[in-house]
């Protein structure tokens, strides 16, 4: 089955989904999915080819992918979404926390015109989701997006696993940033402003780390949990969120001392959304050090479920966005 | 916490006969006490305090009752003391500059009882890190108890960090 998609943003979550793509064609051909991309935008134009982008040429070229002569200057995605001919638009700009655009106007675009929608930009999603998800149903679309919650880890997908059972209840670390500052605090006993230069320079921090220390990404993310898997309807003003900045090294000392560690816990528990540092006993699952994620979903008939692994990096959540397409397509092509 | 009160033979292998069906129904056990002055008959009386869990303390205690029963162990007296429940939380900030001992006060005022403070300071003028341990009676949930924690924190900009 051909599948003509468009990519939105060629950062490097899509420029490893190009290559992932590439990679996984005998795979995918085996599946009897021929994944076309037919369109790749950035914010100043758009490679557009209606019988498919040579995309292993686009990885050759690396950066200088405006030379192309598919290059076309100022075309932008919410214009040419309604003519392309699309199965599946692909979207993987950078999340803007507090607009969601200009990912969430691409999405809305994509469903008003039958398009199923796959994404790894998490800002819609935790600002509009129940309008996303009513809009797709009005429209029969498919819209998937567990890259954008610990990238390739099945936060979201788990969901399908479980359809005999409930979550009742979800506990994680869904920041890689701030579990690395609070890991080296508690392992080495430095302060947090020392932990967090650290990150910076190994690339775990951005320059402006505020997102991600002060607990808006977190939040961002178990708002997005408890929506998918506990069909709540929140958005992030509806999480109580305490930032890990003001840790001191005596505090984590303190914790140490009796058998906890101090983490930056998301938790999504009756009715409520928290990100906050707690106090948890130094031999639980949630203990887990570096850049890790883990998720701990209280189930009704199973007890607790964890999941750990990578919750961020460009081949992670390009894996995500290509497990998401391949499953659209085995639903699609059951009906 | 439970205390229960019965009867064995002076006679060697009996405590363990005693022990048994509450370490097989989850009991953890804090106390023993002997009273061979009080021995009668070649009986002497016997004190054992344990913790049952929580949620399954009516069946277990059950279960003990009835597994002391089969082996013929005779039970004069179960009390089941107030229940107390703990937990460990640290502040941060200027927890002494900001009136310590009005916060155990107000805490003791709702039943919440210190049981221990460990303080880490950098600079005696900097702010403070705090453990507290902290014992609460039944009547007042862990919800509560950190609801009134966060009003007090919010009032003196502590941070609180709880288990």
């Amino acid at each position: 089955m051909k599948l003509n998609c468009c990519l939105i943003g060629k950062g490097n979550v899509g420029t490893c989904l190009l290559e992932l793509i590439e990679e996984k064609k005998p795979t995918l051909k085996n599946m009897g999915i021929d994944l076309v991309v037919i369109a790749i935008f950035e914010f100043d134009g758009a490679l557009i080819n209606h019988n498919g982008l040579n995309i292993s040429k686009i990885i050759e070229i690396g950066d200088n992918f405006r030379n192309l002569e598919e290059w076309n200057e100022n075309l932008s995605a919410l214009d040419s979404i309604p003519n392309l001919n699309l199965d599946i638009c692909i979207e993987t700009t950078p999340t803007n926390p507090k607009t969601g655009e200009p990912a969430i106007s691409h999405i809305l675009k994509a469903i008003e015109n039958h398009i199923d929608v796959v994404a790894s930009n998490k800002g819609p999603f935790y600002l509009h989701y129940r309008k996303i998800d009513n809009l797709a149903r009005q429209n029969n679309c498919f819209v998937k997006y567990e890259a954008t919650v610990a990238s390739c880890v099945p936060a979201i997908s788990i969901k399908e696993s479980l359809l005999a059972n409930e979550i009742i209840s979800i506990k994680a670390i869904l920041n890689g940033t701030s579990n690395y500052i609070l890991s080296r605090m508690s392992s080495e006993g430095v302060d947090f402003s020392l932990a967090l230069k650290e990150a910076q320079e190994l690339g775990y921090a951005e320059s402006d780390p505020s997102l991600d220390i002060e607990g808006y990404d977190a939040a961002g993310k178990i708002v997005i949990l408890s929506n998918a898997l506990l069909d709540w309807n929140m958005n992030i003003n509806d999480v109580e969120i305490n930032g890990i900045s003001k840790i001191t090294p005596q505090a984590i000392e303190l914790a140490k001392s009796d058998g906890f560690v101090i983490k930056h816990l998301a938790i999504a528990k009756n009715n409520k959304l928290i990100v906050k540092p707690r106090m948890i006993d130094k031999d639980s699952p949630l203990n887990i050090g570096g850049t890790l994620n883990v998720i701990e979903f209280k189930t009704k008939h199973a007890g607790p479920i964890i999941l750990m692994g990578r919750g961020a990096g460009g081949y992670e959540a390009a894996s995500a966005i290509l497990n998401d397409i391949i499953s659209i397509h085995k639903i699609r092509s059951r009906r | 916490m439970i205390d229960l009160e019965v009867r064995i033979p002076d006679t060697p292998g009996s405590l363990i006969e005693l022990i048994k069906p509450i370490s097989n129904n989850g009991g953890n056990i804090f106390g023993i006490l002997h009273h061979h002055d009080k021995k009668l008959n070649n009986m002497i009386p016997v004190n054992i305090t344990f913790e049952l869990n929580e949620k399954l303390k009516e069946t277990s205690l059950e279960n003990i009752k009835k597994d002391l029963r089969e082996k013929n162990i005779r039970i004069d007296k179960i009390a089941l003391g107030i229940e107390k429940r703990h937990i460990t939380i640290i502040m941060t900030g200027h927890v002494f500059d900001t009136d310590v001992v009005d916060t155990i006060t107000r805490l003791a005022k709702k039943g919440i009882k210190v049981k221990e403070l460990q303080a880490k300071f950098t600079e005696i003028s900097e702010k403070s890190n705090v453990k507290f341990k902290l014992d609460f009676p039944e009547s007042i949930s862990k919800e509560e108890l950190i609801r009134e924690l966060n009003i007090i924190c919010k009032e003196k900009d502590l941070i609180l960090i709880h288990s």
